[in-house]
């Protein structure tokens, strides 16, 4: 049956009008969601104290009198100040860091979980699984942190984080798929099990691992708590803390550089959000591979 | 007569010991041990750490080498069941993260049946792109989109109009208040602004599993209902929801498993002046372990909440059995 577009003939209308609807409702709601991101980017290239219910990224600038566009200033004082580059680095440093070790324990991990003939896979499975419901709890986990000394280490922050069962589980359905014939019939050329995984298993899990090393990467970018409970010393902050810390400093610290405290704030939100923005568009396939296939295996 | 070398029917595989089995997948075992490392050192060290809950163990046991003091038996366990900061935390948790949860399914559920009837194919692909977006961004940034957009600015009077948020100004321009609020260090005002930062944050994602279940209904059951008279309400309403039923339920007990875990969206977003209404368990245990050095007591506390937690995923893993054949773990 033919859907006909009419808002007057009775056959068609109630479908007509609620596609009317529909439509309204959803740009309604993709407004609520964009719009909030849209003031900040706003409210950071405006350097007043009062933006009001600008939506469009130009004000006046006290420091030169003008009109400006696209005012620069808190982002300028982002890039400059150690403070507040060094924590971006530091953001950077973890991602791949935690990124790279996340994806070879779970290969790993998985690839050993695959073996179903292996003494014991049962037994590291369990293991594994039961992490997922129970632990220890937050200060028994601070406390064997501070008696291996990595207190006040990105490593602290690194290597719990490298370790996450569900993404583990979800290679490990990925590998799953790969046809075990292919194992076979390399390991009777002779190849090792090192072999195997480096010149198969990889190279037929790129989807996989684009995936799950995203996941890695946008948990690791946006670790807070570890930094939070581990990290002392103000070297090793990532941006995060940082961002986290402009909200809570009460003083208004930034009388002396002229930058609006709210615009600096506003700067440092989308200056974290901006490295996702770029690959959003391009690795949302990637992203929504992983979640249907954790659906539907899990 | 047959060669008999023709027939194998005589020939007995035999299954290799154990211990050859383990030979053969001796690297296996040295591919394992890095993941092992991490395993035992990060989350099976710490479950011997449980100990300390039914001991007392502060900074002072610490700075003196004399280890945790066991004395006291389950007097950490008295004392939080006598505390009226934990009775409080404890009725936020469940409070936060229940009424947080029937609110996520009833906007994912809708809004994934509205994404459904979306007909235009880029116009699906745009929505669902731009409604995941808020999932990826981290807590910390939420929250500092949302303190920023609701700031009632520099001067609660409202003569001066300094850094008032984008809600404040709003509102004022509507004539709805006269003077800026600051919907955060409210009690009343904080859990309803909570619920609508992770409703904006999470709802989008939260569509992605129903839609999957969505477009595995058959079609020929809209076909056959449309041959049979029944409007889009009526298909609605007695083929997509009971179609989608399972998956609805399944969802729900999945999330009601995890109710104990609602940490990091308050922590970042809580203060001192709201501890009333937002302080949930694991930021109690923060305030008391981490910031209060109370080790023994905060551990106490930890170890009720992964009680708590473990039988709640029990259960919900019973009823997942129940419902769709398999368990959750």
């Amino acid at each position: 049956m033919k859907k006909k577009f009419n808002l007057i003939n009775p056959q068609y209308a109630p479908r007509s009008w609620f596609v009317v609807f529909n439509t309204l409702f959803f740009i309604f709601l993709m407004a609520a969601m964009i719009i909030p991101i849209f003031k900040i980017f706003c409210d950071s290239m405006v350097n007043e104290t009062v933006y009001g219910l600008k939506l469009i990224p130009k004000g006046f600038d006290p420091n030169t009198g003008k009109e400006v566009w696209f005012n620069t200033i808190a982002y300028k004082r982002i890039v400059t100040d150690p403070g507040l580059y060094k924590p971006f680095l530091i953001s950077i440093y973890t991602t791949i860091m935690t990124t790279f070790l996340g994806l070879l324990i779970s290969t790993l991990g998985a690839y050993v979980l695959i073996q179903k003939d292996m003494p014991g896979v049962k037994i590291f499975s369990y293991m594994l699984l039961f992490t997922m419901i129970f632990n220890g709890g937050l200060i028994p986990t601070f406390l064997v942190m501070k008696n291996i000394g990595l207190l006040d280490s990105l490593w602290a922050v690194m290597l719990p984080m490298s370790m996450n069962v569900y993404n583990l589980v979800l290679m490990r359905s990925f590998f799953e798929g790969i046809p075990t014939s292919l194992f076979e019939a390399a390991e009777i050329d002779g190849c090792t099990p090192m072999g195997i995984f480096v010149k198969i298993v990889l190279p037929l899990s790129k989807a996989a691992l684009a995936s799950i090393g995203l996941f890695f990467a946008v948990a690791a970018w946006s670790e807070y708590f570890h930094y939070v409970i581990y990290i002392k010393s103000s070297s090793k902050y990532n941006f995060q803390y940082k961002l986290r810390d402009l909200f809570q400093d009460k003083q208004e610290s930034d009388q002396g550089t002229k930058i609006n405290v709210n615009t600096l704030k506003s700067a440092a939100v989308i200056v974290s959000i901006v490295p996702f923005m770029f690959i959003y568009p391009f690795c949302q396939k990637y992203f929504m591979t992983g979640v249907t296939m954790g659906a539907v295996k899990e | 007569m047959a060669n008999n070398n023709d027939n194998f029917d005589h020939v007995i595989v035999k299954k290799p010991s154990v211990g050859q089995r383990m030979f053969k997948y001796r690297y296996f075992y040295l591919m394992f041990i890095p993941v092992a490392i991490v395993l035992l050192i990060f989350y099976y060290w710490p479950m011997l750490g449980i100990r300390y809950a039914f001991s007392t163990f502060k900074l002072k046991q610490i700075t003196l080498r004399t280890g945790p003091d066991y004395s006291i038996g389950l007097g950490n366990f008295t004392r939080l069941l006598s505390s009226d900061p934990f009775h409080a935390a404890f009725k936020n948790t469940i409070v936060l993260s229940f009424i947080n949860l029937v609110l996520a399914m009833v906007c994912s559920v809708a809004i994934a049946l509205l994404i459904n009837e979306i007909q235009n194919a880029w116009g699906k692909k745009i929505v669902q792109t731009v409604l995941y977006l808020p999932h990826f961004l981290s807590w910390v940034v939420a929250a500092s989109i949302f303190m920023l957009i609701l700031s009632a600015g520099t001067d609660a009077t409202g003569a001066d109009t300094s850094n008032t948020g984008f809600i404040n100004a709003i509102l004022l321009q509507l004539g709805i208040l006269d003077k800026p609020v600051d919907f955060l260090t409210e009690s009343k005002a904080w859990p309803t602004v909570w619920y609508i930062m992770n409703r904006w944050k999470e709802t989008g994602w939260g569509t992605i599993i129903y839609l999957a279940a969505l477009s595995s209904i058959s079609p020929d059951l809209y076909e056959a209902a449309e041959i049979d008279g029944a409007g889009r309400m009526k298909q609605t309403w007695y083929i997509t929801i009971p179609s989608i039923m399972n998956t609805i339920l399944v969802v729900f007990i999945l999330n009601l498993a995890k109710i104990m875990n609602v940490f990091e969206s308050v922590f970042v977003f809580y203060n001192s002046l709201v501890y009333d209404v937002s302080d949930v368990i694991q930021t109690y245990t923060y305030r008391v372990g981490i910031v209060g050095n109370d080790y023994g007591y905060s551990t106490a506390i930890g170890l009720f909440k992964s009680v708590v937690s473990l039988i709640l995923v029990s259960a919900s893993d019973i009823i997942s059995k129940k419902i769709r054949g398999y368990g959750i773990v």
